[in-house]
């Protein structure tokens, strides 16, 4: 067999190697006896010799060759498909049965010839597998036909027609005008889509939506979701929410998070680690412990999105701004209940863990809202800018709050200083301050913050006790260093004292450098004189 | 004194009485001889210097390289040696190219860099570059690059820190020179910018090369620094010289110099393996250093600018197309781009904004027409590219890329759908703000309905109600029988070709396109307001003819009301003549608008009139 270029190393196939998928237009998905087995294999070959270039003469010779030792040996009829883009053969079958899903991230190696057998690329050149995202217009439409029949570890010979290629406008300079290519592919791996690079939701497409766009926060969805954990099924239902909202019907904040991911029409599988699920609280409603992976099947079947924070007007933004701030202390309070009961101890609940961030996470997308809207709204009345610095004052604050639960200090100090910012002596906004400093092991500035709410709040017993807790820690935290440091004073005196002979190099340097400076006006002067 | 000058020096009997500078140097340099290395004084610095200075100043180049090269002075040189750079640089420049004492001067450098210590000797260079201005930054830079590269290699601490400093000091050196732009500016390279660029590229291979190694020796590899550095220059790179650079390959010129140096750059990007993820991942400044919005921001622009300038390079000039994985889609590698092109088409510099239209018109070309989905353009940057090549249509001052930002638009309409095409069409009649641009559009929406006629395919998008919904934005007056129809003529008179190509080609009986059914709107709000506005426009205009030939008796005093300034330059106050010239065109137009706008009142009376009778 004559194979131009000779860069693919090609051995004939054994039957146990190869599968075929060929294209005939008239092709039966029943499985095919050997008779019309030999002659679709006619049919598709003059087909592509419609088409007749080198390539396909020996993509056809690879056929016959192929397709000949299966039908002699025939342990049981081949594998058929139709394929219209142009063809597959499998030279080395995957060892596990899963093909990568649309949006999944598959790595391949693969090599690519043209008709006249010249290479025009190989990621075994570049020493790097490729990587792309199946199914979504990322790559030539045959391969992510053919990639998405592929099994982890098979390799392959696609060849692309020209129009499942670069077509009649080709890609210069390598691809020339209605060029067809041809292929092999290693498919390596593929792994669900990492929605947020932080291993918390892994989606993986069923059924690919329609378009590009995707529902914002605020955005209400219609979706029909089903809830999986430990292989159980503990939720089923179709809903209408708005994004951002979905605890109101007892779905976590990974959906919420996920479907402004999610197009029209999507049908997905999404893998929620518990933190995107329902945490350390859990969900008693539906039995499930702390700490548990959630697996959720979701279709968004349709949506419609929230205004954007600049196709509002001011009264708009207001108006909402109230609903809002409703909703987040909703959430917020909610918590705060069932932490309560959980902690009064309800013997049959004894599993649930009093919840540490339950919808705080929720009440932190409604205030969030607000900030986003009035934060840079210029050109206020009077009395809309008193509204609005009243709704900032009140978001801000609860952010701080909602923060020191979730714990993460800084952003509730930010909060805590943008508060400040409107209203400099507010006692909530001091104490809270002091509150994630103090978290924050920073003693001192934490202690100053509750002296201020002292100052302003003479009666706040809670600050006081504060101020005695930064000075024990203060004290506490001393004391460890000077032991920390203690046998270390010996070791400092030792680099103390080589430093301080390194340094007086160092005036040295500098001197010798002053100097030059010296002798450069000095000879500017003469030149002067002269 | 002398004994050991004899000794040491063979020179010429007569310049002995003249060789103060040489004594000098030779007194110092004897007594530090015998001193420990860690027992020089800041006083011994200082008369070395001196002495060399002087020696250099008084012509004794040769005399101090010999002292330089004597084995005996090796640690007097290490330790001081770096304070001579300074004046030797200077020296270096008074003396002509062919001068001995130049290349002694040469020879010295040299040395120096050999011998003394890395640390001091890497100040010492730095702060020559760091001081040198204008016309001699090349020169200087080009100098002092292969003493910096071989004290960078000695540096034993902070090496990547120190490559990385070095060449941000170059570069920022360099960044205010003017690039040379036309064949003749680049064959002459005047400042020598061409040709110290490719030797700042040589000057980090072997750096490059030790990134290399260290990354195949462990995939892990942790230090990463140097790399960093290394990508910063890069990025650099592309921003200036390059992008602002002519990189087009010119007719004479075997080695384009800025064609070398970013193929150089290319090829770094390669090797320490940053390009396909510059390219295609769209690295996010994910720099957790700037805590302050602003600086993430600004960073985020000077990478904008080095991307877009790095896709021009693989796209257009097929720069690395090597390493250029070829299964992306045509829709992927323009979606990916379009970022690239906005960020060149808002622009204003013309070797800036012609690289914005190259790449924007090779995506497009390695495209099929009708082939791009319309659902790309839920992307914002699909619709916002458009925009801003409408405003470079209508005001570049540089006639070519006026010419060529029309046919990319015109190819860019081509790719869509007809869906695509709908939606394209709806945001440049509602954004343009341009008469011309709406003629144009407007043009265009009646090739898309005659193929739609003709062709046997199903085009839902340009009849029926979805074409209603399109023509609504075309059969309109802005202001009503207010709006400035001179101003306006291109828009209404394609607008009304437009109709009348409707009103003939499609029967009322058949109403293929729908346009039947909206005559009333159209007359309404289209029609009717046209024949007011035209009649109070003419005249109003008359009027004024009437006027200015009264006034032209009377008064020839020039009371220019205001004045008019075309790309800077002020335009002469107009003559009484030309100002009824301009008039006299403007009843033209006007008279145009009117006989055209009879001829479709008359067809569609006829046509309306015909089917009445059929009916009765």
């Amino acid at each position: 067999m004559v194979l131009e270029g000779g860069d693919f190393s090609f051995s004939p196939l054994s039957p146990h190697q190869t599968r075929l998928w060929c294209s005939a237009p008239t092709l039966p998905l029943m499985p095919p006896t050997k008779s019309t087995l030999q002659g679709m294999l006619h049919k598709y070959i003059v087909s592509l010799a419609a088409g007749i270039s080198d390539c396909t003469r020996f993509w056809c010779e690879i056929l016959t060759l192929s397709l000949g030792g299966r039908i002699q040996n025939l342990p049981g009829l081949p594998h058929v498909l139709q394929r219209s883009c142009g063809g597959k053969i499998i030279k080395r079958p995957g060892g596990e049965d899963e093909s990568p899903m649309i949006g999944d991230k598959v790595y391949v190696h693969y090599k690519g010839k043209l008709a006249s057998g010249k290479k025009f690329d190989s990621s075994r050149d570049r020493n790097e597998p490729f990587v792309f995202s199946l199914g979504k217009g990322q790559v030539i439409k045959a391969w992510d036909i053919g990639v998405a029949t592929m099994k982890k570890g098979e390799i392959c010979y696609l060849l692309c027609k020209p129009e499942y290629a670069y077509g009649s406008a080709g890609s210069a300079p390598k691809i020339p005008s209605n060029a067809t290519l041809f292929f092999e592919v290693e498919l390596l791996d593929f792994k669900g889509e990492d929605l947020f690079e932080d291993g918390g939701i892994i989606r993986r497409i069923k059924r690919k939506g329609e378009g590009y766009s995707n529902p914002n926060e605020g955005a209400t969805v219609e979706i029909h979701l089903e809830g999986f954990c430990g292989g159980t099924r503990f939720d089923c239902k179709d809903v209408k929410f708005i994004v951002g909202e979905g605890e109101d019907h007892d779905i976590p904040i990974g959906i919420d998070k996920a479907l402004e991911k999610m197009q029209r029409g999507e049908h997905c599988i999404l893998y929620l680690a518990p933190r995107y699920g329902f945490g350390e609280a859990g969900k008693p409603k539906y039995g499930i412990q702390a700490n548990m992976e959630l697996v959720y099947e979701v279709t968004l079947k349709s949506f419609e999105k929230a205004k954007e924070s600049w196709e509002m007007d001011t009264k708009e933004k207001l108006e909402q701004a109230a609903v809002v701030k409703e909703k987040g202390t909703m959430y917020f309070k909610d918590v705060r209940e069932q932490t309560e009961r959980f902690s009064a101890g309800s013997s049959s609940l004894f599993f649930f863990a009093p919840s540490q961030e339950g919808k705080y996470l929720q009440a932190v997308i409604q205030y969030g809202k607000i900030v986003s809207w009035l934060e840079m709204e210029y050109g206020l009345s009077e009395k809309e800018s008193k509204a609005s610095d009243s709704f900032l004052l009140a978001a801000f604050l609860n952010l701080a709050m909602c923060y020191l639960k979730l714990r993460e200090y800084t952003k509730a100090v930010e909060c805590c200083d943008k508060a400040l910012g409107l209203d400099q002596d507010n006692e909530k906004g001091l104490y809270r301050r002091g509150e994630a400093r103090l978290l924050m092991n920073e003693f001192e500035l934490a202690k100053c913050d509750f002296q201020k709410v002292l100052e302003v709040n003479p009666q706040n017993k809670a600050a006081k006790s504060q101020i005695s807790v930064c000075q024990k820690k203060t004290k506490e935290h001393n004391e460890r260093d000077r032991r920390i440091y203690a046998n270390m004073f010996t070791k400092f005196a030792e680099r103390d004292a080589k430093e301080a002979a390194s340094k007086t190099r160092v005036e040295k340097v500098a001197e010798r450098a002053a100097c030059e400076k010296g002798s450069k006006t000095d000879a500017e002067d003469a030149e002067g004189h002269v | 004194m002398q004994e050991y000058g004899r000794s040491e020096f063979s020179m010429p009997e007569e310049q002995r009485q003249t060789t103060m500078a040489v004594d000098e140097l030779q007194a110092i340099i004897q007594r530090c001889q015998i001193l420990e290395e860690a027992d020089f004084k800041g006083e011994d610095f200082n008369l070395f210097q001196v002495a060399g200075q002087k020696c250099l100043e008084d012509g004794y180049a040769a005399q101090l390289l010999e002292v330089i090269q004597n084995e005996k002075n090796k640690v007097i040189i290490k330790n001081m040696g770096w304070n001579l750079i300074s004046p030797l640089v200077r020296c270096i420049f008074m003396y002509k190219r062919e001068d001995d004492k130049r290349e002694h001067c040469l020879k010295i450098l040299e040395q120096l860099a050999q011998l003394c210590n890395p640390k001091e000797l890497f100040l010492g260079l730095l702060e020559q570059i760091e001081q040198t201005s204008g016309e001699r930054v090349c020169q200087t830079v080009m100098l002092l690059l292969q003493p910096l590269q071989i004290v960078l290699l000695k540096l034993q601490n902070k090496k990547a820190y120190s490559v990385g400093l070095s060449l941000a000091m170059i570069m920022n050196q360099l960044t205010p020179l003017p690039v040379p732009y036309t064949k003749q500016q680049i064959q002459e390279d005047k400042l020598g910018l061409c040709q110290c660029c490719n030797a700042v590229v040589d000057f980090t291979k072997p750096f490059v090369n030790e990134v290399v190694k260290n990354m195949e020796k462990s995939s892990e590899y942790n230090d990463t620094e140097l790399k960093e550095e290394l990508l910063k220059f890069c990025m650099k790179s592309l921003k200036y010289p390059l992008l602002t650079a002519q990189l087009e390959e010119l007719e004479g010129v075997d080695e384009h110099p800025f064609r070398h140096f970013a193929a150089e750059i290319i090829d770094i990007l390669w090797d320490i393996k940053e390009l396909i993820p510059l390219v295609f991942l769209h690295r996010k400044s994910k720099n957790p250093e700037w805590e302050n919005q602003e600086f993430a921001d600004i960073e985020q622009k000077n990478i904008a600018d080095s991307l877009a300038c790095l896709s021009y390079l693989m796209v257009v000039q097929h720069f690395g197309i090597e390493c250029f994985p070829m299964v992306f889609s045509p829709s992927y590698l323009l979606q990916c781009n379009m970022a690239n092109i906005e960020v060149l088409l808002k622009r204003t510099e013309e070797s800036v904004l012609s690289k914005g239209l190259d790449l924007f018109e090779s995506c497009l070309l390695r495209m099929e027409d009708n082939s791009l989905l319309h659902q790309y353009l839920e992307f914002r940057d699909f619709i916002n590219v458009p925009q801003d090549l409408v405003k470079v249509m209508t005001l570049c001052p540089i006639e070519h890329l006026r010419k060529k930002s029309l046919n990319i638009l015109q190819l860019y309409i081509d790719k869509f759908d007809t869906e695509g095409k709908h939606t394209l069409f709806r945001c440049l009649l509602k954004t343009s703000n341009h008469a011309g641009v709406e003629g144009y559009v407007i043009k265009n929406i009646k090739d898309q309905i005659h193929l739609s006629l003709t062709k046997a395919c199903d085009n839902t998008w340009f009849t029926g109600h979805h074409l209603i919904s399109l023509l609504d934005l075309v059969f309109l007056l802005p202001e009503g029988a207010e709006t400035d129809l001179l101003q306006h003529s291109d828009s209404i008179m394609a607008s009304l070709n437009l109709l009348r190509y409707l009103v003939i080609k499609d029967c009322e009986s058949d109403n293929q396109t729908g346009v039947w059914t909206m005559i009333p709107r159209i007359e309404q709000h289209f029609l009717k307001p046209l024949h007011v506005g035209l009649n109070m426009s003419k005249a109003h205009y008359e009027a004024e003819i009437k006027n200015k030939k009264e006034n032209k008796k009377e008064a020839q005093s020039p009371n220019t009301v205001c004045s008019v300034t075309v790309s800077g330059e002020k335009m002469p106050a107009m003559t009484t003549e030309m100002q009824l010239q301009v008039l006299h065109s403007a009843l033209f137009t006007f008279d145009l608008i009117e006989s055209v706008l009879a001829r479709v009142e008359e067809l569609i009376e006829v046509k309306i009139k015909a089917v009445m009778d059929e009916n009765s």
